[in-house]
Parts: C-alpha cells; sequence; structure tokens
C-alpha cells in the first residue's frame, strides 16, 4: 500500500573512479535485497576512468521503490573529496561519515575536483565565514543539522587486516558495512550481500568478511549509534540487473540472433553483457516441439564493428537475411547511423536500434543523462519515411518493449528505435523471475513463398511479403524502385511506392494495442496532469503519490509510442485536464512540442532537467506545487553532484 | 536451361565501359560454380559499378556509399552458408569507405570484394579517385589531382587480407578465373580489377593496359600461397608479394599476389565461441514456439546476476 512505508532510506557512497563504488553499490542491493528490502540505484560518473569523483545514490524501502530523493539519510564519504562535492546534498539528522584522517585536507588540494566545482564549494563556504578544508565541509553540513561520523579507515583495516593491505582498496566495503550497521541491517545479510558480490575469490571474500566485522564492531562502540535493527522481510529469488542488463536479457529472450555496436557510453554495457552470455546449451533452451529436437543449443553473434555506421550496415543486412537483429548506441553513434536508418527506411527492414540517450551535443555529458534525443530520433534520415520510436522507462518495460520492438520491426517491415536513456541504462534494479507470458514472439505478417519474389510488392495496407536473402531472389537499393527492387525514377511509380511505405502509419496505429501506445496512471477527476515519456516515470508516479497525501488529486499521461505519434490517444486523455504539465530531461520540452505539432495542444506549464542529473522526488514535488500556486510556469530542475 | 545470371534490365555504362567485362566475367564464374541464384547475394555501394547486382540473376543488393563491406558482413554473418560478393568502386572501397576496407581485412570473413579501379568517380563525372597518381589531369579535373595515389594491392596485404589479386577487365576469361579463385578462397578475397573508364580517364585506358599486363603465373616458379604455418614460409610470401605490387610504370602484374587459408575466418572465429554456429546459423535459428513463446530462458544463462542468500 501507498505510504505506509516504515522504512525509508536515501544513502549516498562516494568516492574516487576506480575505488570500487560500484562493488560496494553491489553490496548493498544484494544485502538489503536478501532482507527482503525494495532498492533502487543510480550511478553517477565522469568520463574517467581512475580519480574522478563518483557516486552511487541508492534507496531503501520496505515497498515498490521508484526514486531517488534529497537529502539524504547518509552520506559516505570514502575520500576527500565526497564532503565537499555532496555538501548541499544533507539535512537535519543526515548521518555524515568521513575519515577523519584527511579533514585538514584543503580544497586546492583536491586536483581531482573540476576548477569550476571548487569555485561554487569555496563561494558557500567562505559565505558561512568557514575553513575552506574538509573539517570545514564537515562543519558547513553540521549547522545545517547534519551529524558527523568521523572513523580512520587506516586504523580500521589494520585492525582488520593488519598492517600489509592498502587501506584504500578495502575503503568500498569498510564504508559500505558501516552504513549498514548505521541503518542497522544484522550484520549476516551484509555478509551473505559481500559473499554474493565477493564470493568467487576466497582470499577476497576473507578479507571483506573481516572488514565487515570490524566496521560493525566500531559502529557499536560509538554512543547511540547502530543500536536499531531493521525488521527481516519476506523474501524470495531475485535478479540485480542494470538497464543495460534489463535490454540484453530481453531481446536475448526475445530471440535476438545477431548484436553489432561500436564501444560507446552508455551504451556498449549492453553489449559487453551479452558477449558474457552469448552461448546457450541445454537446459537454456527449450526445444520446439517433440518432432524438432534441433534447438538444444543455440547462440547470439555479438560484432563489434569498426565504427556505428558499420554497425548499423550489418545490422540491417542481417535483419534482411531473416535473422532478428539490433545494435546499440548512444548519441554520437546514432548520428552516424543517420544515412543507413534512411537506407532500412526505403527498403523496409525490420531492424532495431537501441538508443541510450546521454547528455549532447556532440560528445555533450557522456556520462550523464539526458531525454533530448527525442526529436532527432524520429527525424534522423534524409527523406520521408515511417520507422518507429519506442520508449521505455523502467526495467521491466525495458525487458518486456525490447521483445515488442522486434515485433513491430518485424510486422510492420520497419525500422524501430528502442529509445532509452543513461539514467535507466546504469540503475541498478532487483528484478523478479520474469513473466513470459507478458514476452510473446510475434513475427512477420506474411512471407513471400521460396524463389523469385517481388520484395516490394503494392498491397492495400502497405506491408509487402517479407523476402529474405538465402530463401529469395530479390533485388534492394538505397534509389527509389520498383516492386522487384530495381531503380526506377518514373513519377508514377515513385508516388505509388512513397504512399505503400508511408500507409504504414495508419497501420501502426491501427495495429498497436492502446496501452502499448499511450498509459494512464493515478487519480480519476485529477487537479494536476503530467505529462512525460522514459525513466521520468518513477519519479513522477512518487511525487503524485506525495501529493495524494496532501489531498491534490494527479494523474500521468506516459507516452510510449514516440513515433508514429499517437495523436488520438493523447488529446483524448489531456481533453479533461485542468492543469498540465510537461516534464522532460531536455532544454525544450521536445514531447510537449510533439504534442503541440500533432494534437494542436499547447501545453503552458513545464518542468525541465538538463544538468545531466536524475531529476529526484522532493524536486518534482516542488516543482509540481510552484506551478499549482502560481508562481512559475517553467521550473527548472537542478540538483545533484 | 542453365541458369545464366542475366537479368533483362537495360546495361546503363557508356559504350567500351570495363564494367562490361567484369559483369560477364562475374556472371560465368556464379554459373559455373553451380550454386542455386538465392544462394548467391551480390552487393555494391554507390557509383557506375554500384549498378551491378541489378545486372545479375540473384539476390542483390545495392548499398550506401563507402557501406558495402559492412552490409556485405552482415549477410555472411547472418547466414554463413551463402556465398557473399562484393563489387565497389575505388572511391567506394578506399577512399569514403577505407575504414572497412582496413577492418575487413582484420576480419578475414568469407567472402569475395571485387574493386572496379579506374582512377576516377564516373558516376559524378570524373574527379580524381585515390588510384588516380598525383600530377595527373584526366579530363574531369579542373588541374591536376594534387593527392597521391594509394596502391591497392599494398594495403589489402598491409591489413591482412588472405587472398589479394588483380585482374584485367578487357581479359574476361582470366578475369573469371582469377573470381572464382577468390570465391573458392577460405576468407576474404580482394581483387585488384582495372577498369578503364572510356569517358572521364582517357590516360589508363584499355590500350594502356594491354601495353602493360602481364601474368605473374606465366613464370612457372610463381607460387603465392602459403602452405605451411611456419612464420618463415609466411613471410616470404607476404614479402614478395609486396614487392611484386610495387611494380606497375612499365609492367603491371596481374594474378593472384598472395593466398594463406591458414588464417582462420571470421566465422571460424566465431565458431570457436558459439559452437553451434554453423549448424544452428542465425537467419535460421528457431526463436519461438507455434504460439510465439520464447525458446531461451534467463534462469541459468543469467544466473550470475541471482542474489544468492
Amino acid at each position: 500500500m501507498v505510504g505506509m512505508s516504515l522504512v525509508d532510506i536515501d544513502l549516498i557512497i562516494g568516492g574516487p573512479q576506480g575505488g570500487g563504488i560500484d562493488s560496494a553499490a553491489q553490496v548493498v542491493i544484494r544485502s538489503f535485497s536478501i532482507a527482503g528490502y525494495e532498492t533502487y540505484g543510480i550511478r553517477e560518473y565522469h568520463s574517467n576512468i581512475k580519480g574522478r569523483h563518483s557516486y552511487f545514490h541508492v534507496r531503501i524501502k520496505d515497498e515498490q521503490v521508484r526514486s531517488l530523493r534529497y537529502p539524504v539519510d547518509l552520506l559516505v564519504c570514502l575520500d576527500y573529496e565526497t564532503p565537499f562535492v555532496h555538501i548541499d546534498d544533507v539535512a537535519k539528522g543526515t548521518i555524515v561519515l568521513y575519515d577523519e584522517d584527511l579533514k585538514g585536507t584543503k580544497i586546492e588540494q583536491v586536483l581531482t575536483m573540476e576548477p569550476e566545482t571548487k569555485k561554487h564549494i569555496t563561494e558557500r563556504l567562505k559565505r558561512d565565514n568557514l575553513e575552506t578544508t574538509l573539517s570545514g565541509a564537515i562543519e558547513y553540513m553540521k549547522r545545517k543539522g547534519a551529524v558527523p561520523f568521523p572513523v580512520s579507515f587506516r586504523d580500521l583495516v589494520v585492525k582488520a587486516l593488519g598492517p600489509n593491505k592498502p587501506p584504500s582498496r578495502y575503503a568500498n566495503t569498510l564504508g559500505a558495512s558501516m552504513a549498514m550497521a548505521l541503518v542497522g541491517l544484522p550484520p549476516e545479510f551484509t555478509m551473505s550481500g559481500i559473499a554474493s558480490v565477493f564470493g568467487k575469490k576466497k582470499e577476497v571474500l576473507e578479507d571483506n568478511e573481516k572488514i565487515v566485522n570490524g566496521g560493525y564492531e566500531f559502529v557499536k562502540t560509538k554512543n547511540g549509534m547502530g543500536t536499531k535493527q531493521l525488521k527481516v522481510l519476506e523474501t524470495k529469488e531475485r535478479y540485480i540487473i542494470t538497464g543495460n542488463e534489463a535490454v540484453a536479457i530481453g531481446k536475448v529472450v526475445g530471440g535476438l540472433k545477431l548484436q553489432t555496436y561500436y564501444p560507446i557510453t552508455p551504451a556498449a554495457d549492453e553489449s559487453f553483457f551479452l558477449e558474457g552470455h552469448d552461448y546457450f546449451e541445454e537446459g537454456n533452451v527449450s526445444s520446439i516441439s517433440e518432432e524438432n529436437e534441433v534447438l538444444k543449443k543455440t547462440g547470439v553473434v555479438i560484432v563489434q564493428a569498426e565504427d556505428e555506421i558499420s554497425a548499423i550496415a550489418m545490422a540491417i543486412s542481417g535483419a534482411m537475411t531473416g535473422a532478428r537483429t539490433a545494435t546499440g548506441t548512444s548519441g554520437p553513434g546514432f548520428s552516424l547511423m543517420a544515412e543507413a536508418i534512411g537506407y532500412a527506411g526505403i527498403n523496409e527492414i525490420p531492424v532495431v536500434i537501441t538508443l541510450y540517450q546521454r547528455g549532447g551535443p556532440s560528445t555533450g555529458l557522456p556520462t550523464r543523462n539526458s531525454q533530448a534525443d527525442l526529436l532527432f530520433a524520429i527525424y534522423a534520415g534524409h527523406g520521408e519515411f515511417v520507422k518507429i520510436v519506442y520508449s521505455s522507462g523502467d526495467v521491466d518495460e525495458a525487458i518486456q518493449d525490447a521483445v515488442k520492438v522486434f515485433n513491430y520491426a518485424e510486422k510492420f517491415q520497419v525500422p524501430v528505435i528502442h529509445i532509452l536513456d543513461k539514467n535507466l541504462a546504469n540503475s541498478f534494479y532487483v528484478i523478479d523471475q520474469l513473466d513470459y507470458s507478458k514476452m510473446k514472439i510475434e513475427r512477420w505478417l506474411k512471407t513471400a513463398e521460396e524463389g523469385d519474389a517481388d520484395r516490394f510488392k503494392l498491397t492495400s495496407d502497405g506491408v509487402s511479403p517479407m523476402a529474405f536473402f538465402g530463401k529469395n531472389i530479390i533485388w534492394l537499393t538505397g534509389d527509389e524502385h520498383n516492386e522487384t527492387g530495381h531503380i526506377t525514377e518514373d513519377p508514377e511509380t515513385r508516388d505509388e511506392m512513397l504512399e505503400k511505405r508511408m500507409k504504414k502509419v495508419n497501420l501502426i496505429l491501427k495495429t498497436i494495442p492502446e496501452d502499448e501506445q499511450v498509459q494512464v496512471f493515478g487519480d480519476d477527476n485529477p487537479q494536476v496532469t503530467l505529462l512525460s515519456w522514459g525513466s521520468n516515470k518513477g519519479v513522477i508516479l512518487d511525487a503524485l503519490d506525495q501529493l495524494r497525501k496532501e489531498g491534490i488529486r494527479g494523474n500521468l499521461v506516459y507516452v510510449k509510442l514516440m513515433n508514429p505519434f499517437p495523436s488520438g490517444l493523447v488529446s483524448k486523455y489531456l481533453s479533461g485536464s485542468k492543469l498540465i504539465i510537461n516534464l522532460e530531461n531536455n532544454y525544450t520540452g521536445q514531447l510537449a512540442l510533439l504534442v503541440r505539432q500533432n494534437c494542436g495542444i499547447k501545453i503552458e506549464n513545464s518542468i525541465l532537467k538538463y544538468n545531466g542529473r536524475h531529476p529526484t522526488q522532493d524536486e518534482v514535488y516542488r516543482s509540481i506545487k510552484k506551478i499549482i500556486n502560481n508562481e512559475e510556469k517553467t521550473v527548472v530542475m537542478t540538483s545533484g553532484a | 536451361m542453365a541458369h545464366n545470371f542475366r537479368t533483362d534490365l537495360w546495361v546503363d555504362w557508356c559504350p567500351g565501359c570495363g564494367d562490361f567485362g567484369i559483369l560477364a566475367a562475374l556472371q560465368q564464374s556464379l554459373a559455373e560454380l553451380g550454386k542455386k541464384p538465392e544462394d548467391y547475394v551480390v552487393l555494391s555501394g554507390i557509383g557506375c559499378s554500384a549498378k551491378t547486382p541489378h545486372y545479375i540473376n540473384a539476390a542483390g543488393m545495392h548499398t550506401l556509399h563507402g557501406r558495402v563491406i559492412p552490409f556485405a558482413t552482415g549477410v555472411k554473418l547472418a547466414n554463413p552458408n551463402l556465398t557473399v560478393i562484393v563489387d565497389g568502386g575505388d572511391g567506394d572501397l578506399l577512399s569514403i569507405g577505407a575504414g572497412h576496407f582496413v577492418a575487413a581485412g582484420r576480419r578475414n570473413t568469407d567472402m569475395t570484394i571485387i574493386i572496379h579501379n579506374n582512377g576516377v568517380y564516373g558516376l559524378t563525372k570524373g574527379q580524381a579517385s585515390p588510384t588516380l597518381p598525383r600530377g595527373t589531369k584526366t579530363k574531369g579535373l579542373q588541374r591536376p589531382n594534387i593527392l597521391d595515389s594509394l596502391n591497392p594491392v599494398a594495403l589489402a596485404l598491409s591489413v591482412g587480407y588472405t587472398f589479394v589479386a588483380r585482374a584485367f577487365s578487357f581479359d574476361v576469361k582470366q578475369t573469371k578465373e582469377i573470381i572464382m579463385k577468390g570465391i573458392k578462397h577460405r576468407g576474404t578475397a580482394v581483387i585488384d580489377l582495372l577498369q578503364p573508364c572510356p569517358t572521364y580517364n582517357e590516360i589508363n585506358t584499355k590500350e594502356y593496359y594491354e601495353e602493360r599486363v602481364y601474368y605473374m603465373d606465366k613464370d612457372a616458379s610463381w607460387d603465392p600461397a602459403v602452405r605451411e604455418a611456419t612464420s618463415e614460409e609466411a613471410e616470404n610470401k607476404y614479402l614478395q608479394a609486396i614487392k611484386r605490387s610495387l611494380e606497375w610504370d612499365d609492367k603491371i602484374p596481374l594474378g593472384i599476389f598472395y593466398q594463406n587459408e591458414l588464417v582462420p575466418s571470421f566465422g571460424e572465429r566465431i565458431n570457436g565461441y558459439i559452437p553451434s554456429y554453423f549448424e544452428d546459423v542465425p537467419s535460421k535459428s528457431p526463436i519461438c514456439d507455434a504460439e510465439g513463446n520464447p525458446l531461451v530462458r534467463m534462469e541459468k544463462i543469467f544466473s550470475d546476476r541471482l542474489i544468492k542468500k
């Protein structure tokens, strides 16, 4: 039940890139999951391998968790940069765990910190007449009501493991285990979490177990700290995955046979994960029927191409050969793919492109979140052709949609862009066993007989019988073509062919079930309607729950089929609304532009965020309130380090 | 009647174009190899040579400028049983598509690449292509070419192609023989096909080549094939090929420069980690039952993501 949560903890663990933040995140999520809690966590990191500040923000609840929140309840600083950078992420009661051996560090000594960040933090400390040292930062947070929790990482590591082990290597598990001790997770769950992450390496596991014991012991010695004990909840077998991995799992179950890619953040993790899971033997594959025992082993071919142009080209021709084929990329790589997407358009090729948005333009913010590529995805490629752009907003959607986008591609014989973002790609989710009934595979509406075939046969719905290399004698060309696929510039044939392709717009909107196009969540007769897409879904629903507690009824009109645009449905769902607010992670409000273009509805209010960080529940809530109270029409959200 | 691999389209190249010889040699090769027309896929990029697939009665894919190699690679990856042939111009394969040309050498996918080499961009009216020497002024140019030419044979050798040959399109019979050897080669075969452009290149004409070309295998001691896996033999064959590739001005060698079937093809490399690859080819592999239920289950495959107590 909503709002009955007894446990609701926001935790940040910060440290240098390469300092084991990811392992700490895994330990925290696995430990709480084993104890039956729900978690949701996002990684924030620089485009850098070693040294720059990275952090992991996780929220832990005893009920469904869909978003993060500031201020946090616990800030764990594994290095001297974290207390400076997260100086404003705390409030009354926040426990700030930091390394007391570093307290004299001056901000100018923090070489990994960007000068702009240094300047902003220095200004804040000076404004409060505080030293620009780590002690000053701790004092700044103390004045906001935070509770400092000084620890000597070196002493604790030496105590646990002796003098020969480098403290920096264990700071991550030490910090994580003290955090879990402070919120009262019984140590056996932390031990299970540790075993689940480091279980394969015996020595590493033993060292880390000693570290956990040391951490819990130390917290106990502090007066009044670590005395509470969290309840253990019922649990079942679950998986921890990222959004990238969710898409990969959906693709594999959905019949992916060939995936091409060129390394790019934040898309490459999906293909990298697939490379480690690309061959399946009996037990992982069920044979089709008793008569067909062929499929006892199978695989997915993952190819690292020489660039994104090659990746999309390989994927397109793989799809024309009859294999379920996809490629994955992000903004800069997607830009390179634009010409080939047009080729897939004119040749009606069922290829899937998974697009993980990141901050642009150009290299932009390579490791940060954005929703600024929506219009580009819709319009990528010159000339006019039909493509589907389909959006997922959480991990369950990502898994199921990874199957759906293949179905759409093959049924309608169009390229499909599955659009997601860094926020979803790099978040950690805990999922149950898959519900295979929601992952039905649907293939072509019609296929050609073997041998000679007219690849582009004119039909009433625009869809020709699908023909393949290896089965049919067919021709494809990027030129305008006749039914056989040979080049033609005949004006009447041009009209027929272009109109044939464009007919699919109606077919797509008529065929895809309404609730796969647009969804509505929340109250009837809403006082406020949020319009959004993608990974904002969870945070908006949490903010609406918060408003509901104050008696404000709200709903969310959540668009999934971004192109062709479901104008009728969106108009219908927005028509009764008294106050509509568009919320997106971009500057121009691209979904609102689409609504205006397609539905003729001008949305007057918007909540936007474009600093590359994820929107949090508190700021979404505050921003909606500002608009309801007529204080502002456009609110720009700015939280996040 | 045997399939002759001709379509009934009017071939729209200029009279005297070297592409006619390549088309004839290719059609004869496909007929002689004896596979069904649907077992071949002929792909091309953009330009005059890119019309080739439309004139061949087998599956054809006329792709994008410079990108024909990746398109061809995708076909072969999805169905390694198909015979894949690439027709590209020198501008297509060695300028806009040069990156793909280099990457293809490293992959050694089992396919054949025919470079229609005429020194110019014909279809855009005769600009200089990467094989036109510096200082040359062909009739489509405003001034002599200021870029150095590249050597397709030496480039192919240096990036790992395992079959490197040259042919002359006005010798259809020998061209056909070399194309067939290329198709039979296990790995990527690249053929530098000298193909005079009668409209825009009045320097590298049919007569220019006829005065200079010779077949390397006329000398009975010429042996381009690496037969032992010893590094010494491979190195010697490689060095003799590089040396021969430098001949041009007075004597232009034709035939096979280098062949090494001891290097595993891309498909064989994939089969190394997906041992079912050649039997359960991606394009034919079943993915669902009659009700659309997926055949692959995640639980065991992704067990490393399971949270264990």
